[in-house]
C-alpha cells in the first residue's frame, strides 16, 4: 500500500508482535507512512504534557514521531536512545486530537516501545497477563489475598511479598493509599449470581455491560450504577460476563496476548449475539471502551479476526455517551446541595480515544445545571495513564498538580471522571493538596442523580 | 562531526548558569533539535534550557567569549529554517520563559517573556477586552518571541500592521552578552525595529513590550463568491481603491475551498473560483454597514456570484473555518506542505497569481492558493511527501520561480515568514551586492565573531553572485545625480558633510562643525503617485507641506502631522515616530556616494534587516535620504498628536556607534551627532 518500504525499527521476525497496519483517521496505513505524515508543524506541542510542563522537545509529541520515524528509516539504531521519549509519554492522545493529520502518536510510541528489547518481558508482565489470561481464577484469588492484607492493616506485606507484582499489578501496590475500599468481592462475582443480568430466557436486548478490571476489580459501586443506570434507560440487558480488555497487555508490551484477550471478548460477543441479536457493549471505564473500539486495528494482518473484531468495536459504547440528555429527567431532591459544584474532567481515553466531549455535558447541564462549572484544561491527562504514575512519578505529579489547580479553581466538590485511572490519580492528588473535593465516576453520579 | 569538547570546555560554566540539569548534550537530546517546520536540519552540540530571563545574558557572554555559535528556539515552527543550528553550537530554548508580566490597559502595553504564545496572550488579554494585533495563522502554537523574530503577521495586519509596528519596546541580549533596552520611540536610529525580523541573528529578544489595542466594538464579516480569481482580485483592488481598510481581507481559490469542503457550512454557486473573506471593524454601527454595502456593490461590479453577510457571531465563524480550514485540509491531502510567501504590490496580484498557477502546473504540483489579498501575500499551499526525492525538487525549483516572478513584479521575496536558510539564496536575486553588503555590515556590527545563528538570512559567501554596479543613480533624476557625485567627490577628498534640506532642523552653523552643506532642497519631486496602490513616491527634499497640499489636490491624503521642513528631514529626525507605520521604501546615499534601495511598494517585507527604520532617527548621519516611498490613504488620515522634536536628546548608544562605523567608517556626514 505504501511506496515506501522501509522499517528499521524491528526485523521480520518481529512482526507478530507488532501491529501490521495503523487504522489512521486518514485511512489504513503503514507504520511509516503513518509516522511520516506528521509535518512537524508543532501544533501538539500546544496540548502535550509532558512538552509543556518542560519545555523540552524531546519529551514532547512532535518529538515522539520525530524519534520513531528515524527508527523507522534507520537514521538512528539505537532504540535505547529513544528510551525517556518513549517512555514518558502518556498516552494521552491530546497531540491526535489538535493534529489536522490525526497523526497516531499514541499508537506510534507504544510501536516505538514495543521494538525495545526486553520490553513486556519483565516478569511482572509476562506473569501477570498469563494468568489473567489463562488462570483468572488464581489471579483474583492472589489479588484477593492482597486486598485482605490491606483490610487487616497489612498493606505493607502484600507490597513486600511481591504479590501485586506477581499479578502484573505493581501499580495496584503502590496505590494501596488510594485505594479506601478494596473490594473482596468482584463485580464478576456480584453480576454471574445475578439472575436479571442472565441471558437466560431473554430473546433481545438493547445493551450488555462490559465490567473492565477497574470498576470489577477495584470499584465494584461503578460498575453496580452503570448497570442501575442501563437498566433504568435501557429496560432489559446482560451482563457481558467478559474478560479483560486487553489493554493492560497491550500497554505492557505484550500484544500477543492483547489479542488474545481481545478474541475471547469477541468470541464472548458473538456467542451473545446468535441469541440475542444486535446490543451495544457498554463498559464504563474509557480507557478500555477506546481500547475496545480499536480491535480492529489489532487484526489488520489477519483476514479471519479482522472483520469480527470491526463488528465487535462498532457495537462498543461508553457508558459517558450511553445516556443521552433527552432521556434524562432529574428526581426531586437529588440534585446536588445548594452552592455544592460539580465539574467534569475528560478523560483522556474518553475525549482523545473517543472523541467525547459533549454528551456528558449535555447530560450534566440538563440535571445539574445550577451547579455543573467547566474545569479548566479539562482534557489536561491527570497523570494517571495506567502504570505512568509509578514509573515517572515526579512527571505525572507535575501533570497532576495542574489538574488539582484547576480543579481548585473551580472550588467544585465533585469531580467526575470516565475512567477508574483517572478516579485513583485524581482522588489521590485531591487528598494531599485540595481535600475538599472528590473525584466521583460519572456512573455513580449519574445513579444517584437518577435513582427514584 | 562538530568538536564536542567545545561545549566541554565551558560546560561548567553552563552548568553555574543555568543548572546542571538544564544543560544537555546527549545524543537523543540533540537529534531533537535538529529540525523546525521546514525542510533544513543539523544537529546542535548541547541544548540549554532556560528557567529565567536572567540567565540568558550570562550565557550568551560565556558562549561568545568561547567563541561557540547559538540561537534561540522556542516552539520550533519556523517555516524558512531559520532554527536549524547550521554550524552546530547551542540551542538556547527559551520555551519556559512563558509569562505574561504585565498587562496595562491604562497604557495599553503588555509586557511577555518571549515563550508566551500568540493565542494565549490574545485569550489573556480578552479578559480585559483588548487584544494584540499581529495574528499568525500558527498563533495557536507560535510564540512572540518567534512572532518577533520573523516579524510575524496575519490577517488583521492589513489594518493593524505587523509585528514591528505593534512593539513598543525589546530588552535584548546582545550576541556579545550585554543587556539592552531598546523602544522605537528613542532617540536616534531605531535599534529596536532593526531586531525584529532579524531572526536571532542580531541577538537575544528576552522581554517584550508590546502594544495592545482595544478590541473593536463592531465586527462584521462578509463572503463573496467569484467565477474568476482575476474578477475577486479586481474587487480588492476597487476595495482598498475606495479608501476602505477592512480588519481583514482574505482570498482563497478553487483547490483550497474543495479541500477544506468538509468544513465548509456554506455552498458557493458552482463555478466558484475563488472567494473574498471581507471583515470590518469600528465603533459606529452606521459607518460599517455603509462600508459593507460598498463593497458589496464592488463585488457585484465585479460579477460576483454571491455575496453574503454574517448575521451573527456564528456565522461569522463559520465563514471563517472555510479559511482557516484550508491549510488543514492540504495537510491532510499529503505529509507535507510547502506554504510561499511572496508578496507583489497589490494591483499586481492577477499576474502574479497567474504566473504562480504557470508554475505550479509546469511542475505538476498540487496547491491551493491563500492569500492576504489586502496587502499582497501570497501563500502558494503546495502539497507533496518529502520522502519523495524528485518531488521535493520541483516543489523547490517552484517555489523559487514564484519568488522570482514576485520580484519580477516590483515585490518581495517574503512577507511573515523570513528568510532563514530556506530563501537565503533568494535574497540575491532581490538585492544588488552593495545592499547585501549594507546587511553583512548590520550583522558585522552586532556581531563580529559571527555566532548569532550564523548562516542565516543573508546568502552564504559561495552563494553571493559576482558584484556589480546594478543601481544607476541616474534614474533618480539629475538633483539626486548632482548629490551624489558630490558625495563622492568630498569622500575622495575627505570633506564633511552637513546634510542640510530646508534647514529647519540644523541649528548649528556646519562650518563651526567642520563640515559642508550638503544640499537636499534640489530634490523635491513627486516621483510616482500609485492610485491603485495607494502609494506616493516622492524625492526626500521635497518639504512635507507640499507633499501634503499636492496629494491633497489629488484626492489622497498620508498620515502625517503637518510638520515643518523636508520629508528626509522629519524621517531623519525621527519628527513623527509613528511615521514607521507608513514608511515603505526608501532610496539612500551612503556615505561613500553609493546608493542603496530599500523597501518599495508592498505593505509587508521581511527580507532582510529593516534598514528603513534605521534611517528613522539617523539625523543624517547614517546617509542621505534621497526617495521616500510612503503608503497614502483617500482621507488625510489622523493628525493627531505632538511631532516630537528628539535632535537633541540623542545619547548614541555602543551599537549606533558601531552602525555609524560601518557606514560611514570617516564620520564624513554630519560628524557632529557622533562626536568628533
Amino acid at each position: 500500500m505504501s511506496k515506501y518500504e522501509i522499517n528499521e525499527l524491528y526485523d521480520h521476525t518481529q512482526e507478530p508482535f507488532h501491529l501490521k497496519h495503523l487504522l489512521t483517521d486518514l485511512g489504513e496505513r503503514t507504520l511509516y507512512d503513518a509516522a511520516a505524515q506528521c509535518n512537524r508543524c508543532g501544533y501538539c506541542e500546544t496540548v502535550c504534557p509532558t512538552y509543556m510542563l518542560t519545555g523540552r522537545e524531546t519529551i514532547s509529541a512532535r518529538g515522539r514521531n520525530q524519534f520513531l520515524r528515524l527508527l523507522i528509516e534507520g537514521k538512528i539504531r539505537d532504540t535505547g536512545s529513544a528510551e525517556e521519549s518513549f517512555s514518558t509519554c502518556m498516552l494521552c492522545g491530546a497531540c491526535s486530537s489538535v493534529c489536522y493529520a490525526k497523526v497516531p502518536t499514541p499508537d506510534l510510541v507504544l510501536e516505538g516501545r514495543r521494538s525495545k528489547d526486553g520490553y513486556g518481558q519483565s516478569l511482572p508482565a509476562r506473569l501477570g497477563m498469563n494468568l489473567l489470561l489463562n488462570n483468572r481464577g488464581l489471579f483474583e484469588f492472589l489479588l484477593k489475598i492482597g486486598f485482605l492484607l490491606k483490610r487487616l492493616g497489612l498493606a505493607a506485606l502484600a507490597g513486600k511479598l511481591g504479590l501485586y507484582s506477581f499479578i502484573g499489578m505493581p501499580s495496584l501496590g503502590a496505590a494501596q493509599d488510594s485505594l479506601s475500599n478494596a473490594p473482596l468481592k468482584f463485580l464478576r462475582d456480584i453480576f454471574r449470581m445475578d439472575t436479571a443480568l442472565s441471558p437466560e430466557g431473554k430473546k433481545e436486548i438493547s445493551w450488555a455491560y462490559f465490567a473492565p478490571c477497574g470498576p470489577n476489580y477495584v470499584f465494584p459501586e461503578v460498575g453496580l450504577a452503570t448497570v442501575a443506570l442501563l437498566k433504568r434507560f435501557f429496560g432489559d440487558g446482560v451482563f457481558a460476563d467478559n474478560f479483560c480488555c486487553g489493554l493492560l497487555a497491550y500497554n505492557y508490551g505484550r500484544i500477543t496476548e492483547a489479542r488474545e484477550f481481545a478474541k475471547k471478548n469477541i468470541l464472548r460477543f458473538e456467542e451473545l449475539k446468535d441469541i440475542l441479536g444486535d446490543f451495544a457493549i457498554v463498559g464504563d471505564c474509557s480507557s478500555c471502551v477506546a481500547f475496545m473500539k480499536s480491535y480492529e486495528q489489532l487484526f489488520t494482518g489477519d483476514e479471519t479476526w479482522r472483520p469480527r473484531a470491526k463488528a465487535f468495536a462498532s457495537a462498543v459504547k461508553d457508558i459517558l455517551e450511553a445516556l443521552p440528555a433527552e432521556k434524562l429527567h432529574k428526581i426531586k431532591g437529588r440534585e446536588p446541595a445548594e452552592g455544592e459544584t460539580v465539574t467534569y474532567h475528560d478523560s483522556c481515553r474518553a475525549c482523545h480515544g473517543q472523541g467525547i466531549r459533549s454528551e456528558p455535558r449535555a447530560a450534566l447541564r440538563k440535571l445539574v445545571e445550577k451547579s455543573f462549572v467547566e474545569l479548566p484544561e479539562s482534557d489536561w491527562c491527570c497523570g494517571g495513564a495506567g502504570a505512568y504514575a509509578f514509573t515517572q512519578t515526579s512527571l505525572s505529579n507535575s501533570v497532576l498538580d495542574r489538574k488539582i489547580k484547576n480543579i481548585a479553581s473551580t472550588q467544585a466538590g465533585t469531580v467526575l471522571v470516565g475512567a477508574t485511572s483517572c478516579l485513583l490519580q485524581i482522588n489521590a492528588g485531591l487528598r494531599k493538596k485540595y481535600p475538599s473535593a472528590k473525584a466521583v465516576h460519572y456512573s455513580v453520579f449519574m445513579d444517584n442523580l437518577t435513582k427514584c | 562531526m562538530f568538536k564536542k569538547h567545545r561545549i566541554e570546555g565551558i560546560r561548567r560554566d553552563l552548568e553555574k548558569a543555568v543548572g546542571a540539569e538544564n544543560v544537555f548534550t546527549d545524543d537523543a537530546e540533540i537529534l531533537m533539535y535538529s529540525y523546525d517546520a521546514g525542510m533544513a536540519r543539523a544537529k546542535p552540540e548541547a541544548v540549554l534550557l532556560f528557567t529565567s530571563t536572567n540567565q540568558v545574558a550570562p550565557v550568551v557572554k560565556i558562549l561568545y567569549a568561547a567563541g561557540i555559535p547559538f540561537l534561540p528556539r522556542i516552539a520550533g515552527t519556523n517555516l524558512s529554517g531559520g532554527t536549524i543550528p547550521l554550524r552546530g553550537g547551542v540551542i538556547l530554548n527559551l520555551s519556559l520563559l512563558n509569562k505574561i508580566r504585565q498587562i496595562d490597559t491604562v497604557n495599553r502595553m503588555a509586557l511577555v517573556e518571549p515563550g508566551v504564545v500568540n493565542l494565549r496572550l490574545q485569550q489573556e488579554l480578552d479578559k480585559f477586552g483588548f487584544f494584540y494585533a499581529p495574528d499568525p495563522a500558527s498563533q495557536k502554537v507560535s510564540t512572540i518571541g518567534g512572532n518577533i523574530g520573523e516579524n510575524a503577521g496575519g490577517p488583521q495586519c492589513l489594518k493593524y500592521g505587523v509585528t514591528c509596528d505593534n512593539v513598543e519596546r525589546l530588552e535584548v541580549v546582545t550576541p556579545e552578552g550585554d543587556i539592552k533596552l531598546w523602544a522605537h520611540s528613542d532617540p536616534g536610529p531605531d535599534l529596536m525595529s532593526l531586531i525584529i525580523g532579524s531572526e536571532g541573528t542580531l541577538g537575544v529578544v528576552t522581554r517584550a513590550w508590546l502594544k495592545i489595542l482595544e478590541k473593536p466594538k463592531i465586527i462584521k464579516t462578509a463572503v463573496a463568491a467569484f467565477a474568476s480569481i482575476d474578477n475577486a482580485i479586481s474587487a480588492v483592488t476597487k476595495i482598498i481603491g475606495a479608501g476602505i481598510i477592512p480588519r481583514a481581507l482574505e482570498a482563497m481559490d478553487k483547490v483550497s475551498l474543495d479541500a477544506a469542503k468538509k468544513s465548509l457550512k456554506t455552498d458557493y454557486p458552482p463555478g466558484t473560483e475563488a472567494i473574498l473573506l471581507i471583515e470590518l471593524d469600528g465603533s459606529s454601527d452606521r459607518k460599517i454597514t455603509g462600508e459593507l454595502r460598498h463593497i458589496e456593490d464592488i463585488c457585484k461590479a465585479s460579477f460576483s456570484t454571491y455575496f453574503r453577510t454574517a448575521a451573527d457571531p456564528a456565522e461569522r465563524e463559520a465563514l471563517w473555518q472555510a479559511r482557516k480550514g484550508a491549510y488543514p485540509a492540504m495537510a491532510r491531502l499529503a505529509p507535507n506542505v510547502l506554504v510561499e510567501d511572496g508578496v507583489v504590490p497589490r494591483p499586481r496580484l492577477p499576474e502574479a497569481l497567474k504566473e504562480t498557477r504557470d508554475i505550479l502546473s509546469k511542475y505538476k504540483i498540487t496547491a491551493g492558493l491563500l492569500f492576504h489579498a489586502g496587502d499582497g501575500n501570497l501563500h502558494p499551499n503546495m502539497i507533496f511527501d518529502e520522502r519523495d526525492v524528485q518531488e521535493v525538487k520541483r516543489v523547490n525549483k517552484a517555489g523559487y520561480e514564484i519568488l522570482k516572478s514576485c520580484i519580477r513584479l516590483g515585490g518581495t521575496i517574503s512577507g511573515e515568514h523570513g528568510i532563514g536558510v530556506e530563501k537565503r539564496v533568494a535574497m540575491n536575486w532581490m538585492y544588488d551586492a552593495a545592499t547585501l553588503d549594507f546587511f553583512d555590515a548590520i550583522k558585522k556590527a552586532f556581531d563580529p565573531k559571527d555566532l548569532a545563528n550564523p548562516d542565516k538570512i543573508l546568502p552564504v559567501a559561495e552563494d553571493r553572485r559576482a558584484k556589480e554596479n546594478s543601481f544607476q543613480p541616474d534614474l533618480l533624476g539629475e538633483a539626486a545625480a548632482a548629490l551624489i557625485s558630490e558625495l563622492r567627490l568630498r569622500r575622495d577628498k575627505g570633506v564633511k558633510s552637513a546634510v542640510k534640506g530646508l534647514g529647519t532642523r540644523l541649528y548649528a552653523d556646519p562650518a563651526a562643525r567642520g563640515a559642508k552643506a550638503l544640499e537636499t532642497a534640489g530634490l523635491n519631486r513627486i516621483l510616482d503617485l500609485d492610485r491603485e496602490n495607494l502609494t506616493i513616491r516622492a524625492e526626500a527634499g521635497l518639504p512635507v507641506r507640499e507633499l501634503k497640499k499636492w496629494l491633497k489636490k489629488a484626492g489622497y491624503g498620508v498620515a502625517l502631522p503637518d510638520l515643518d521642513g523636508t520629508l528626509g528631514g522629519a524621517i531623519a529626525a525621527k519628527a513623527w515616530p509613528d511615521m514607521r507605520h507608513i514608511l515603505l521604501g526608501m532610496d539612500v546615499a551612503m556615505a561613500d556616494g553609493s546608493v542603496l534601495s530599500f523597501g518599495g511598494k508592498t505593505v509587508k517585507n521581511v527580507a532582510g534587516y529593516d534598514a528603513l527604520k534605521l534611517f528613522c532617527g539617523s539625523l543624517g548621519a547614517y546617509g542621505v535620504i534621497l526617495t521616500v516611498t510612503l503608503r497614502t490613504a483617500l482621507d488625510a488620515g489622523p493628525q493627531q498628536g505632538p511631532a516630537k522634536d528628539v535632535r537633541n536628546k540623542f545619547r548614541p548608544d555602543d551599537y549606533h556607534r558601531r552602525l555609524k562605523k560601518a557606514f560611514d567608517p570617516g564620520n564624513l556626514l554630519n560628524p557632529w551627532i557622533y562626536g568628533e
